[in-house]
């Protein structure tokens, strides 16, 4: 379909309405879309995402869920089989761990061992949460899990803008989809068309032009790397950043192509250092551009360890436009 | 009535009788067709699993566990789905496809059920909603979300999932039953207790042995039958079928049954010492098919040349799917993310639009949690 512009108005929404919109539109659009999850069908509405849609659509279509992730990600799956487009909210992503069996096992691998005669059209949204002492059990991103499992498609989008459209995307597309949601960008505004449109997976966008270095950056840290550049043009380093919005697949082409550029690479990433999206992405680069790199590529990612509770502490494991400035700097320095 | 168990059947007469009275004759023929079928394409794998080694995947056989996959296959019908436990090869022949995809499957070739790739015990068949699983529990689980879909859909159609003991050992069973329970999903759970996990006794990783009665508890209604009466057995299936079909909710059934090969593959295990002799006697006495034949033949309703005849048409079935899987190619895609990924959307391409990408404002706070 293509961009049905005279209806198209651009409002300023919340990641969190965001999502809520995509969410009504696509079940307006289809009788087949239905969301399960913990107190989705309440007033809060999971932060806001479900809010209302009870209301409009029924509680057959939104359904609080038990307290039972496994088999609810087992439900996604056979209600996907039975024709549905099923979308499961996990309020905490930590929770979700027990669904682990569904997705690595069942749901990853369903259309393969079917030899394509089948496919599960399941989202899964985990949201991930930060500060006010979230802690260890609230706060864990594992996208570079589910990205490292073939057959599932992750993102996590970073904007209002791609929260809308990369959950319609999934949701009408044809392969099981994560979609990793960071708390912290629920409040923040961007221009969303109140059109049904679709951001694809593996497409990334180039958010900011530079010529200096390439800075990729995931989810929350993409407003971080926009900031930390702001800071690094003002002393003449220029940063082009780049938000990679799904990290399965990775959209190779745009990294490559700034980073024949720049001829310096640095990643920007909320999960955990060692074994991550970060090393992934340096060594795509590596593998194909090492030879024109003028410095050693960086990861900026947490410090392998689970997150503190305490303020003080949590202001040192997060990294911030400051910090990031900062370890971008080095690589200048002579 | 003594309520059944696993034990107490044992203390049983020795063998078993089995009731055709009453029952239309064309059905009792078919079921013992069926199971006929059954055990000589699982007595032909097996004679040709080892010599050949042509078979390279995991094969769990069900010689000696016909009797379900006997009533399924008279009494579900295309549109109704069925999941199966690892010991795969009677729910797949109860669900229709034709022998050859099977055997086409377990020799690896591209003109299998799933061109190879899936093996014994994770063979599906999408176009005939018949699917698999070894990891247990979650075949059943996926049953009731199937089950759901059939619901919100108005379907008549009901989901039936078989799987054995084990599965109930693992948390997801019981998560699935209160879930089929609590929306009166169109679900029939079908537990074939075969006693054994692998080598592991149900009473060692179990408190009591009959898992009808802990399901009941959930107000799911649900029957314990001895599981070598394949007309009890269809009788019963029949049974939880209209009643989740009609709207009534889930049912389930817990059929005391044995295997008589070892676990997996073609290989007696008795070298483990898991279950005594006379246990292995007693089930092989009651054979499910044995007994529906002595009955057949008292009936009137089988004799010798319609027995043979019967095998003929059997075993030309069994060589034709042998000559088929062995003169199939092998598979030779390598493109990993096509056997991975749609390479389509076309829903999405008919719902959705394209649109330009607004500008990001990057100077925004974070969202502080409140303290929930």
């Amino acid at each position: 379909m293509s961009s049905l512009n005279s209806e198209n108005t651009n409002r300023k929404l919340t990641y969190a309405q965001a999502i809520n919109e995509a969410l009504s539109q696509a079940m307006g659009l289809s009788p087949d879309v239905i969301v399960l999850g913990q107190l989705v069908d309440y007033k809060p509405g999971v932060f806001g995402t479900t809010t209302g849609l009870v209301e409009r659509y029924g509680s057959d279509r939104v359904q609080d869920f038990p307290v039972a992730e496994s088999v609810m990600t087992f439900t996604g799956i056979g209600a996907a089989l039975a024709g549905m487009r099923p979308v499961l909210v996990h309020q905490r992503l930590d929770f979700m761990m027990y669904s682990l069996d569904a997705i690595v096992n069942w749901l990853s691998l369903w259309r393969f061992k079917s030899n394509g005669q089948s496919s599960i059209p399941l989202t899964i949204r985990a949201i991930v949460g930060k500060g006010w002492g979230q802690g260890p059990q609230h706060s864990k991103s594992l996208h570079a899990w589910f990205a490292h499992l073939p057959g599932l498609r992750v993102a996590v989008p970073s904007t209002a803008y791609d929260a809308k459209g990369l959950l319609l995307e999934s949701i009408f597309g044809e392969d099981p989809t994560i979609i990793i949601e960071n708390r912290s960008l629920f409040s923040m505004t961007d221009l969303v068309p109140n059109i049904p449109y679709r951001v694809r997976f593996g497409h990334g966008t180039t958010r900011r032009t530079g010529t200096d270095i390439t800075l990729v950056a995931i989810g929350m840290m993409v407003p971080v790397a926009l900031r930390a550049a702001m800071q690094l043009a003002a002393e003449s380093i220029s940063v082009e950043v780049i938000d990679l919005r799904s990290v399965s697949p990775i959209d190779q082409n745009i990294i490559f192509d700034s980073v024949r550029k720049t001829k310096r690479l640095a990643v920007v990433d909320p999960g955990w250092q060692s074994v991550g999206v970060a090393a992934e992405v340096i060594t795509l680069v590596c593998e194909r551009l090492g030879d024109i790199l003028a410095t050693n590529p960086v990861r900026i990612c947490l410090p392998d360890s689970h997150t503190p509770m305490s303020a003080t502490l949590e202001a040192k494991y997060y990294s911030n436009d400051v910090s990031v400035a900062n370890t971008i700097r080095t690589l200048f320095l002579r | 009535m003594v309520k059944l168990s696993h034990e107490a059947i044992l203390k049983m007469a020795q063998c078993h009788s089995v009731s055709i009275s009453g029952m239309d004759r064309k059905v009792v023929v078919e079921l013992y067709r069926f199971m006929l079928r059954l055990r000589r394409c699982e007595e032909a794998l097996i004679k040709e699993y080892h010599p050949a080694d042509e078979m390279r995947c995991p094969i769990h056989f069900c010689i000696g566990q016909e009797s379900v996959p006997a009533a399924l296959s008279l009494l579900l019908e295309m549109e109704d789905y069925l999941f199966s436990h690892h010991r795969s090869h009677g729910y797949f022949l109860a669900k229709g496809p034709p022998m050859k995809l099977l055997f086409a499957e377990l020799y690896g070739r591209e003109t299998g059920a799933n061109g190879g790739k899936a093996g014994s015990q994770d063979i599906s068949m999408a176009s005939a909603n018949f699917y698999s699983g070894a990891i247990l529990a979650g075949a059943m689980a996926i049953a009731v979300g199937v089950g759901l879909g059939i619901q919100l859909k108005c379907r008549p159609s009901v989901a039936v999932a078989g799987f054995g003991e084990g599965a109930s050992d693992e948390g997801v069973f019981w998560e699935a039953i209160n879930y089929a329970a609590l929306r009166r999903l169109p679900v029939v759970f079908i537990c074939e207790n075969n006693l054994y996990a692998t080598y592991s006794h149900q009473m060692k990783r179990q408190p009591a042995d009959n898992i009808s009665g802990r399901v009941a508890a959930f107000g799911v209604k649900s029957r314990t039958l001895f599981g070598n009466d394949v007309v009890a057995v269809y009788s019963a299936v029949a049974e939880a079928i209209n009643h989740a079909r009609n709207g009534h909710g889930p049912f389930f059934l817990e059929t005391y049954t044995y295997r008589w090969n070892g676990h997996v593959g073609p290989e007696d295990d008795s070298h483990v010492s898991y279950r005594p002799k006379s246990e292995e006697e007693f089930w092989r006495a009651n054979c499910p098919i044995a007994l529906i034949e002595k009955e057949m033949v008292a009936a009137g309703l089988l004799t010798p040349e319609v027995r043979s005849a019967i095998i003929d048409e059997i075993d030309k079935e069994i060589s034709e799917a042998f000559r088929f899987a062995k003169k199939s190619p092998f598979p030779s895609e390598t493109d990993w993310i096509k056997l991975n990924y749609s390479t389509a959307s076309p829903l999405a391409d008919r719902l959705l639009c394209d649109s330009a990408l607004p500008e990001f404002d990057q100077d925004q706070a974070e969202t502080i949690p409140e303290p929930y």
